[in-house]
């Protein structure tokens, strides 16, 4: 456990001088957001600038989870990792892990600044709804980006890993990885879907207890059958990713 | 567990590049407690013999037993290896590389940094990126000597570094090495001084094996220093 609290560690240290810019710029955006309120803004408007940032973070996070393994190839670094007597997942699991803690800090800093400098503003918008309410289903929510931002994190470590094993036209290699691994693990949903019927579908409504806001929904469910298939996918995809890293993965100069 | 009396059993091991056949059957029989010098000019094979031991590169046919077993996970904690390539993390301070690396091995022997460091006139708190190719050579050596890990794996330890760095790293494997516990193999293309840490040598050109023995028993038959030996086998 202290081996893959040490690589995890190594990768929250490599990413912290991004991080901490990121940060920066994320409060300075929300200072300046602040001000165009102040000088006759609409509310609405500042809504939407706010939310800004989390949009950014979606090319961010596909950026980092393929450069936490680049740059350890760029900078010669692989050379360490890939001789200590650690198994394969250890290091794609500390790099997925790290970029889970990345995000949820990026999220704390735009919601949090948000809070911080606009704070009225988020309390004029929802009135309606108790701040239980919104943290309940805020940590849904964030759940369940996590969830997405594994799977992203996931496949993009295979395609990456699977072009370093050709000599050469290693970017066309890790494009149709991913193309060809999202098409596989959708099938395997579809394929396994009759498997998992059973499982009762999700009553969403519920769930975020949209009723505590005055929103009546008579039904709106998640079909978890379909999905259940795609997740298998995505982690047999994760073991073979840290299986290659180990055993098959060569580094040449 | 250290199995067998030899430390590194190397079978009709061949390994292609595209375009090129980097090894072409290599054997080889490496005892316990020598230092081997595994010499050669450059595009010899002797990174991707050391690459095929560690486990960074696979054979295409051939096998490997490092004490009598195959390369695995578990033969990487057996093995030390210095990379001939910058492999430390630039943004790490000398001691946070020393700290980073010590998680990962039990045969880790805290007490030999601060010697070693003052020995290899290394600070604790300087950043990796500061350091110049000799003192980062010197902090790789560091690395394997403050453990005593069973097989030693050198990668050209003496290229392109200064003559006072490589005079420290000589003078540092003499001293450090354990003959009763540890086994080295030093890959270089240059012998000159350092033929003296040799108890015996391959000489590996074109991916073959050209001559192999002991570096005395060399000497007396050849009556030529192992320097002299290699200037007239590479000439």
């Amino acid at each position: 456990m202290s081996k893959f609290l040490r690589l995890l560690r190594k990768d929250l240290e490599a990413s912290r001088w991004p991080l901490g810019i990121l940060s920066g710029l994320i409060l300075l955006f929300m200072l300046f957001v602040r001000y165009k309120i102040s000088a006759g803004w609409a509310l609405e408007s500042a809504i939407i600038t706010v939310a800004l940032p989390l949009m950014f973070f979606v090319p961010w996070f596909v950026w980092q989870s393929f450069q936490t393994l680049r740059s350890e190839w760029k900078e010669d670094t692989v050379y360490t990792l890939l001789v200590l007597p650690v198994p394969g997942w250890y290091i794609t699991l500390a790099k997925l892990v790290g970029l889970f803690v990345e995000y949820t800090i990026l999220l704390a800093v735009t919601l949090g600044g948000a809070s911080l400098i606009l704070g009225r503003v988020f309390l004029e918008f929802t009135p309606t709804a108790p701040i239980a309410w919104i943290i309940r289903n805020g940590l849904i929510v964030y759940l369940i980006s996590l969830g997405i931002l594994a799977s992203v994190v996931i496949f993009i470590q295979l395609a990456f890993v699977v072009s370093k094993m050709v000599g050469r036209f290693q970017g066309l290699v890790a494009l149709w990885v991913l193309i060809l691994t999202n098409w596989l693990v959708g099938q395997m949903g579809m394929l396994l879907e009759p498997v998992f019927r059973w499982v009762p579908p999700i009553p969403l409504e519920r769930v975020f207890r949209l009723d505590q806001v005055g929103l009546e929904l008579q039904r709106f469910d998640y079909h978890l059958a379909p999905k259940i298939g795609t997740w298998l996918g995505t982690i047999l995809l994760f073991i073979l990713t840290a299986w290659l890293m180990e055993r098959y993965v060569e580094i040449n100069d | 567990m250290i199995q067998g009396s030899q430390a590194l059993v190397v079978r009709d091991l061949r390994k292609k590049y595209p375009g090129t056949e980097a090894l072409k059957g290599i054997d080889l029989t490496l005892p316990k407690g020598e230092i081997c010098g595994l010499l050669g000019p450059n595009g010899s094979g002797k990174s991707t013999l050391l690459k095929c031991v560690i486990g960074l590169l696979q054979a295409d046919s051939g096998t490997i037993e490092i004490f009598g077993q195959k390369p695995s996970r578990h033969t990487k904690a057996q093995i030390a290896f210095v990379p001939e390539i910058d492999n430390l993390y630039r943004w790490m301070t000398v001691q946070e590389t020393i700290d980073f690396i010590s998680t990962f091995y039990e045969d880790w022997e805290p007490q030999r940094v601060p010697d070693l460091l003052d020995f290899m006139r290394l600070e604790p708190e300087k950043r990796v990126s500061s350091l110049s190719k000799g003192m980062r050579a010197r902090l790789k050596l560091i690395l394997t000597l403050a453990r005593t890990a069973p097989l030693v794996l050198l990668d050209e330890p003496f290229s392109g570094i200064d003559p006072s760095s490589r005079d420290r790293i000589v003078e540092g494997i003499v001293r450090e090495f354990k003959s009763e516990e540890q086994t080295m193999i030093i890959s270089t293309h240059a012998v000159g001084d350092t033929e003296q840490l040799f108890d015996s040598v391959v000489f590996l050109d074109e991916g073959t094996v050209n001559l192999q023995g002991n570096a005395e028993d060399l000497r007396v038959r050849y009556r030529k220093s192992i320097n002299d030996l290699f200037k007239e086998v590479f000439a």
